[in-house]
């Protein structure tokens, strides 16, 4: 009886410690979200809700995109260029005393990203060159595209039409708040639901085996880096319009915070094992740390420290969830 | 090493008969062990005398691994006493175990590829002319231990090119080069051939004549009664038996290992020659495997028997659309497919189990539901979204079927044990409704009770008026279990023997 | 938009070293005066207008001198680099606008050292004197004219942010001298934050959005030490619900997007003359080379109508003013800008 009683105190100890590790980054989250709240008055603001929010848009809409390629267990460094080059190619429509239609303009953008992509998986998925030496090829040649095709100057005067899809708000939610969500949600859905979802997840846990069961293994890889592109693309326009001109520079780095914010959401980066979930926290915590520190006037060459160690810190959680296992 | 054997005290631990004047190197007993409060081990015990081959014997969930990871200092158990040498020894790393002479030889061998033999030998502690690697004299030691212990390898080859066999004498060489007198050999034979067994054995042998003590772990029944001299077996976390293996037969082994008097197992009853369900034309892939022509008829279960290398698994894989050919065509039913990706042949009803359990056969992070349905997603979806209830009914039905023991279908492939991976597997074929199952060594490393279950369904699906081609080098399954045999040398087609004339001695008279 | 990139080698991280020694190799043969002009990065605007301003030199532009401009890529030890090669391929002299303040000093040295004279213009190294010659608009007057534009917009009282460039470059430096040395004459005016934005307008962007949550709107003025980050500051500004009429934001170099903020009355502007920079400097290495023979060109000199005192092209400093950017010229600003 003793014994019974405690070996189910013993098995109960060890499913709150795997609760513990499976969570331990949202538990993270609300820690620095309570300890914020108290360090500074106008933290829980709606203003600066709101402004978190809308800071963390294109780094979330990046993320997201970012894990569908990391679930195959790929890589891709190109994504501060591609937006970059997606934003001068909106840009130049929207500008002038003959603006487009700024649907078109953002239309344009992804589908420039998804041609990047497209280049990208073809490399990868078709040619078999390793995911992180054919994105840092396209990482450069997508910012001398950018460079050239702008003349390294910004493209200024964009339509106040167009500048809604930064600046905007709908129903008092800024307007990429709202395009992330979209994003975010449509992920959720395609990587938990679909069939599409199921190969990605399987492509990237062994693509030996997703060949053997019937999976197009190349058709999944390829469309990983297709959507990326696509939406590295979306968040090129979305940052012109929030900047107010498309900046031949804009981007430099934003692959890391992409990938920082996959790698602390505990997506595998060798693929198979993650959650656009976990994604999105991992966004949320970068965001708040940057808009926290801010708010405390801490340096931001702190900033820099805590991101990596929570980076770090990440995946010593994930190697001991995986060790229970 | 006789020089290290001298002076060593005799212990009197013996339990099981042995006779008390052979020196003990390692005994062990009581050795208890839990995992997040779910034991694994409840009384660990073996004793193992030096110049012995001793045989560790027990089905997956046994608590053999966990045994073993404690003697190597891997693990450290909850409660029981550990013996070496006559001291009272509890090891707190591997390195520990390894310098007290206790040695271990894995399934997965971590080889440095692109170093030399004598290189993987001496690595982390090569001989030294002041700064530099003195490489002539660690050719020169190593040369000397091959001939002290007779193998046939080259010091200067490069690790790359040697066979898995060949990989494995290098891995003993080095255990002995570090003085062990115990040496733990974990499933030794599971990635080599017939002929590559015997070298091993040969190594074996001449290991056990200068004295060194050997803890033999295999499911292989047929390996055990030609090397060992003595057994111990586990069931349930419990030590059940030991003795010396010249007083135990097959059958009786066998029932230690399941926990129930099982007869070995009869060969299939005679039936008659119907249609061919499946038929090969032609196969050829570059001397890998040439001019193959085959068919399995409805209820027939064909077997392909053939050392490693001698291109069945290549012809196999290349029959599914999973590995390149230069010709070949398949008809099923009379009808000519066209199979370029193995999407092809699910489509058309063949399903394969791959040789590969872990390499291409799971997804092993993902659940037991996801690899199961993941042959056949199409079925379970409409519109591209999958449909949850219709997806955990069929699930459930196959763990079930198959008597998969999982915590819950949800639970990641790579919890399970062997014997329940590969039954995933095979829920994960059959999902896909196929008509020929084609199996690439669907026992491999699977414990006694799960390999019958395995044999069962194989029967009852070819009686279904399905064809079965089952791919084994373990030629007493092939034996009990294959309708007819064909058998593949060098690529070929070398003969071809009905269940009724096959025996042991023409099978591998045909296959060397 | 259209402009000819032929000219000019953009180095691309991967493309490096080869394309450099072989496109300096080619124009080895001929006898032209060769001018090598090493600059910050080609990715950031007043390089951008500095370069095309280069081009667009008389002599330059008739063949007269071969103008070869370099991309530092924001990278001091890739400038050091593109010295020696430009030593190495005999280049008659060299422009530079150093990344780092003291980094720079080096190569400089080894340069001059070599033979070939090095021209500053508009950023400087620490040491001047290794310089030959070097052209620039005083810094440290830019930063009081900035902050000064800032401060009597609000009547000498309230509180104000400054949004630094990149620490260590010598904009960065003396404009913020300059501003430290205008603040001093205003003790009603309060510094709540100042912190780097890295020259950025995204990063300036976010930076001002989170001190306006932080001192719950209680801002009066915005100094940024370059327009992209003072064009950043104002986005955050007007998103936070104030009016740029009563909040000033300025900046300093006078990109296009700042001139346009100008015009709509939404901030405050001065423009760095990048055609005299540029001309001007081309003028010095010129002069430097060929003595007294040479005749400028650029009409920043007062020998060809403009401000600046050529003096036989012998001076060590020429500083070229500063042009407040006002409602009344911008218009004629913005109308030389699209014919670049």
């Amino acid at each position: 009886m003793v014994e019974l009683a405690q070996k189910s105190s013993e098995a109960r100890n060890a499913r709150f410690g795997r609760v513990v590790s499976r969570y331990g980054i949202v538990l993270a989250f609300l820690i620095l979200f309570v300890i914020l709240s108290f360090a500074h008055q106008n933290f829980l603001s709606t203003g600066n809700i709101t402004n978190v929010l809308r800071q963390v848009s294109i780094n979330g809409i990046l993320a997201v995109g970012m894990t569908f390629v990391i679930l195959t267990g790929g890589i891709d460094l190109s994504i501060g260029s591609v937006l970059a080059f997606a934003g001068i190619v909106a840009g130049a429509l929207v500008t002038g005393a003959d603006p487009s239609n700024p649907f078109l303009a953002v239309a344009a953008a992804i589908g420039v990203g998804a041609l990047f992509g497209a280049v990208n998986g073809l490399l990868v998925a078709r040619f078999k060159v390793t995911a992180f030496v054919a994105t840092l090829g396209m990482l450069s040649m997508a910012r001398g595209a950018t460079l050239l095709i702008s003349d390294g100057r910004p493209v200024p005067n964009l339509s106040a039409d167009f500048r809604w899809l930064g600046q905007g708000f709908v129903a008092g939610i800024p307007v990429p708040v709202i395009c992330f969500a979209l994003v975010f949600v449509i992920a959720w859905v395609v990587l938990r639901f679909t069939i599409y979802g199921r190969w990605i997840y399987a492509v990237g846990g062994n693509v030996r085996s997703a060949r053997t069961s019937g999976i197009p293994t190349r058709m999944v890889t390829f469309s990983a880096y297709l959507i990326m592109g696509a939406l590295a693309g979306f968040a090129g326009a979305i940052l012109t319009a929030r900047t107010t001109s498309a900046l031949p520079q804009a981007g430099l780095g934003y692959e890391l915070d992409a990938i920082a914010a996959v790698v602390i959401g505990g997506t595998s980066l060798v693929g198979g094992v993650g959650s656009v979930v976990f994604t999105l926290v991992g966004v949320l915590i970068i965001g708040v740390i940057g808009n926290g520190l801010d708010l405390l006037g801490v340096s931001s060459y702190y900033q820099q420290i805590v991101k990596g160690a929570i980076i770090v810190a990440a995946v010593l959680i994930d190697r001991s969830r995986n060790a229970q296992s | 090493m006789q020089k290290a054997l001298e002076g060593r005290q005799v212990l009197d631990l013996s339990d099981a008969g042995f006779s008390v004047e052979q020196t003990v190197l390692l005994a062990a007993t009581d050795i208890s062990k839990s995992f997040n409060g779910v034991p694994a081990l409840l009384d660990g015990r073996i004793q193992l005398h030096a110049g012995s081959v001793h045989a560790l014997c027990g089905g997956n969930g046994a608590g053999k691994s966990t045994f073993l990871n404690i003697l190597m200092g891997l693990l450290r158990a909850d409660g029981g006493t550990m013996v070496r040498d006559g001291q009272v020894v509890s090891y707190a790393s591997a390195a520990e175990a390894l310098a007290d002479g206790i040695a271990i030889i894995t399934q997965e061998l971590s080889p440095v590829l692109d170093m030399t033999v004598a290189e993987n030998i001496y690595l982390g502690r090569e001989p030294r002319r002041g700064w530099f690697t003195d490489s002539a004299k660690m050719v020169a030691d190593a040369r000397a231990l091959f001939d002290r212990l007779k193998f046939k390898i080259d010091a200067t080859a490069v690790m790359r090119d040697l066979t898995v066999a060949q990989m494995q004498l290098v891995e003993i060489a080095k255990a002995i080069s570090r003085e062990s007198q115990v040496l733990i050999m974990d499933e030794p034979t599971s990635a080599i051939g017939e002929k590559e067994s015997e070298t091993l054995f040969e190594a074996i042998r001449s290991l056990q004549a200068q004295g060194v003590g050997i803890i033999y772990v295999s499911h292989r029944l047929t390996d055990i009664f030609s090397i060992a001299d003595s057994y111990t077996v586990f069931r349930d976390g419990r030590f059940v038996e030991s003795g010396a293996i010249a007083d135990i037969d097959r059958q009786r082994l066998i029932g230690l290992i399941v926990g129930r008097d099982l007869r070995d197992q009869e060969p299939r009853a005679e039936r008659e020659a119907t249609e061919a369900v499946i038929e090969a034309r032609n196969f050829s892939n570059g001397g890998v495997f040439t001019d193959i022509s085959l068919s399995v008829a409805k209820g027939e279960i064909l077997g392909l028997y053939g050392l490693m290398g001698a291109g069945r698994s290549e012809f196999a894989n290349a029959l599914y659309g999973n590995g390149p050919k230069q010709s070949g065509d398949v008809l099923l039913r009379g009808t000519q497919l066209i199979i370029k990706h193995p999407s092809d042949a699910l489509r058309a009803g063949i399903a394969m189990v791959t040789e590969d359990r872990k390499g291409n056969g799971l997804v092993l992070p993902a659940s037991v539901r996801d690899n199961i349905v993941m042959g056949a997603l199409k079925r379970f979806s409409s519109f591209g979204f999958m449909k949850a209830g219709e997806e955990n009914r069929a699930v459930d039905a196959q763990i079930e079927r198959f008597r998969v023991r999982t915590a819950s279908r949800d639970l990641a492939v790579q919890n399970l044990s062997g014997g329940n991976q590969q039954k995933v597997v095979f829920a994960r074929c059959i999902e896909t409704n196929p008509q020929v199952l084609i199996c690439d060594e669907p026992t491999r490393g699977i414990d006694e009770g799960a390999k019958r279950e395995i044999y069962a369904f194989l029967s009852d699906f070819a009686a279904r008026g399905n064809a079965v081609l089952m791919i084994s080098s373990e030629i007493p399954e092939i034996l009990a279990n294959a309708d007819r045999i064909i058998v593949f040398r060098s690529g070929r087609i070398a003969g071809e023997l009905t269940a009724a004339e096959a025996t042991q001695e023409a099978l591998v008279h045909l296959a060397s | 938009m259209a402009m000819t990139i032929n000219r000019r080698l953009m180095l691309g991280t991967l493309a490096g070293v080869s394309a450099l020694a072989m496109g300096l190799g080619a124009a080895n043969a001929q006898d032209k005066l060769r001018i090598a002009a090493i600059v910050q990065s080609l990715d950031t605007e007043f390089n951008v207008l500095w370069a095309n301003a280069a081009e667009a030199h008389p002599l330059v532009a008739d063949g007269t001198i071969e103008l070869t401009v370099l991309d530092g890529r924001m990278d001091p030890f890739n400038q050091s680099n593109q010295f020696d090669t430009a030593i190495n391929e005999g280049y008659d002299a060299i422009i530079f606008i150093p990344v780092d303040i003291n980094a720079g000093n080096d190569p400089v040295a080894r340069a001059m050292e070599a033979g070939v004279p090095v021209i500053g213009s508009n950023t400087l190294i620490s040491d001047t004197d290794l310089y030959h010659a070097f052209i620039s608009s005083d810094d440290v007057l830019a930063g009081e004219m900035l902050a000064r534009s800032v401060i009597e917009k609000i009547n000498g009282e309230g509180n104000v942010v400054i949004v630094e460039g990149m620490i260590g470059q010598s904009a960065q430096v003396q404009r913020l001298e300059g501003i430290q040395k205008v603040l001093a004459e205003y003790p009603n005016i309060n510094v709540l934050e100042t912190r780097t934005a890295n020259w950025s307008r995204a990063e300036a962007l976010t930076l001002v959005e989170n001190w306006l949550i932080s001192n719950g709107g209680d801002i009066q003025g915005v100094i940024a030490e370059n327009d992209e980050m003072a064009i950043g500051s104002l986005e955050a500004v007007k998103a936070y619900g104030l009016d740029p009429a009563t909040v000033p934001v300025a900046g300093v170099d006078g990109i296009t997007d700042a001139l346009l903020a100008v015009q709509r009355g939404e901030m405050m502007s001065t423009l760095q003359d990048a055609n005299a920079l540029a001309q001007g400097a081309i003028d010095l290495a010129a002069a430097a080379v060929q003595g007294d023979a040479y005749t400028p060109v650029a009409a920043v000199w007062d020998v060809n109508g403009g401000a600046l005192v050529w003096g036989g092209g012998t001076e060590k400093q020429y500083s070229v003013p500063w042009v407040p950017v006002t409602a009344d010229n911008v218009e004629e600003l913005l109308a030389l800008r699209d014919g670049a």
